[in-house]
């Protein structure tokens, strides 16, 4: 009994660590909506440079383009992917993004920055991840209110302002 | 269900969840095969003091702005376990209290400097949340964490089979081992400075507060079932890679924290551990 038992979970083992290797990563994830997958298709092509994904987090593309979809991941995935996205930046240049939280929008000095907020895994604070928008636009006319949910799909991008780096999603298209 | 596995195959593809399945498995692996001594010595609950302590150093890290914290979270954390496992019988606290003082004072001291020193920009609550129970600190490994960890795990594991006959002795009769001439003193120092890697090490998968029941779960599972030293400690981690990897599955999956999702791992197979312990007795 005790040696089938053993065997039993040897071979529990064994399963266990094959699916360690990397699954189909062909096989595309659903989109989230239609709606958004036809705004997806839209989306301008970024420049060659910054397409090409840093090889040590090549992602699988969803059928639509999208590298990074926020929207279908649990929110274990979307915290890690952000804290990620904020401490290897440049493994994430050129990457499609796709997110989905209230809008927001803060003005310091003459600048002005909308954002998307993030909810946070530990339910303790939230992250905020700024986007332009492709296109003409003037605020406030054209865009939503202040903490109204969009879905916003861009090129991810970093820039210097200072001496700091910030990331944003450039070309961005939003829904809202 | 095919939703389910086109979502396992995409979030497998990023590089630091494909990271968090490598350490987690050597974690979950090195905390194993200690854990079997650490309880049969009645040592269990000096993983979670040591923890305490790690979390202490890991405060003061961030106080100084270290942007790498890990060797001198491991040197504070080695040097304890020493001190603790060296103060003896005759000294003026004992053990038991010593651990539970050192713990406590480690995580009050950690979590008072964290707040004194917060200049707003860090997201604290995040960071103690993390730290504390692992929420997903496995999930955001840098690359160095990563080969720290493959590194120090290869280590252990060198140690284990190294010294084995060694640490089988000084589990079972530390005294009849001194009589045959075998230093104890030299093999429990040992014991406590890789019980301190470990610790260090696990923090990244379960956060401080939860490292003893990696350590001690698996081992208690196997005892359950077996009862040489070997087969217990096979079985304990076979029993821990498997609770790690359905943990964190799990909580990529489900989105839920990565810690606490791995020891109701532990604590389920445990449960099954103990049914079927009963049930082979009664056949047997």
């Amino acid at each position: 009994m005790k040696k089938l038992i053993s065997l039993l979970f040897t071979a529990l083992f064994v399963l266990s660590l094959a699916a360690c290797s990397n699954g189909n990563t062909s096989q595309p994830a659903a989109p989230a909506s239609s709606a958004v997958s036809e705004t997806t298709a839209e989306i301008p092509a970024t420049s060659p440079a910054a397409t090409e994904p840093a090889a040590a987090n090549q992602s699988a593309k969803s059928a639509d383009g999208i590298d990074v979809d926020l929207t279908a991941m649990s929110s274990t995935m979307v915290y890690s992917d952000v804290l990620n996205m904020q401490q290897t930046p440049d493994e994430y240049i050129g990457k499609i993004v796709k997110m989905k939280g209230p809008f927001n929008v803060s003005e310091i000095g003459d600048n002005r920055y909308f954002a998307c907020i993030i909810a946070d895994a530990t339910a303790c604070c939230s992250t905020g991840i700024e986007f332009v928008w492709a296109g003409d636009h003037s605020y406030p006319e054209d865009y939503p209110k202040k903490d109204q949910e969009i879905t916003v799909v861009g090129t991810f991008n970093t820039y210097m302002e200072g001496s700091s780096k910030y990331m944003q999603l450039k070309d961005a298209e939003v829904e809202f | 269900m095919n939703e389910l596995f086109s979502n396992l195959g995409l979030y497998l593809s990023r590089s630091f969840v494909q990271n968090a399945l490598i350490v987690g498995v050597l974690i979950a692996l090195c905390s194993s095969l200690l854990g079997v001594t650490l309880v049969l010595k009645r040592y269990s609950f000096i993983g979670d003091g040591l923890s305490h302590v790690a979390f202490g150093a890991m405060a003061v890290a961030a106080v100084m702005g270290l942007t790498n914290d890990m060797p001198l979270v491991l040197t504070v954390t080695v040097v304890c376990a020493v001190l603790l496992l060296r103060m003896g019988k005759n000294a003026k606290i004992k053990g038991d209290a010593a651990i539970a003082m050192i713990s406590v004072g480690a995580l009050a001291i950690g979590y008072l400097l964290m707040n004194i020193f917060n200049t707003g920009s860090s997201n604290l609550s995040g960071d103690v949340c993390s730290t504390l129970f692992g929420s997903t600190s496995i999930l955001t490994l840098s690359t160095f964490d990563v080969w720290m960890c493959v590194i120090l795990s290869v280590l252990v594991v060198l140690f284990f089979v190294l010294f084995y006959n060694k640490i089988f002795s000084v589990t079972f009769d530390e005294s009849f081992a001194r009589a045959t001439g075998q230093r104890a003193g030299l093999y429990n120092l040992l014991i406590a400075i890789v019980i301190a890697v470990i610790i260090v090490v696990s923090m990244q998968l379960v956060g401080s507060l939860l490292i003893s029941a990696l350590v001690i779960f698996p081992a208690l599972s196997a005892m359950r079932m077996f009862k040489s030293f070997k087969s217990v400690t096979i079985c304990a981690a076979i029993v821990s890679v498997v609770c790690a990897l359905i943990g964190l599955f799990t909580s990529i999956l489900a989105g839920t924290p990565v810690g606490s999702t791995i020891v109701a791992a532990d604590i389920v197979v445990f449960a099954i551990f103990s049914l079927l312990g009963a049930v082979t007795k009664r056949t047997a």
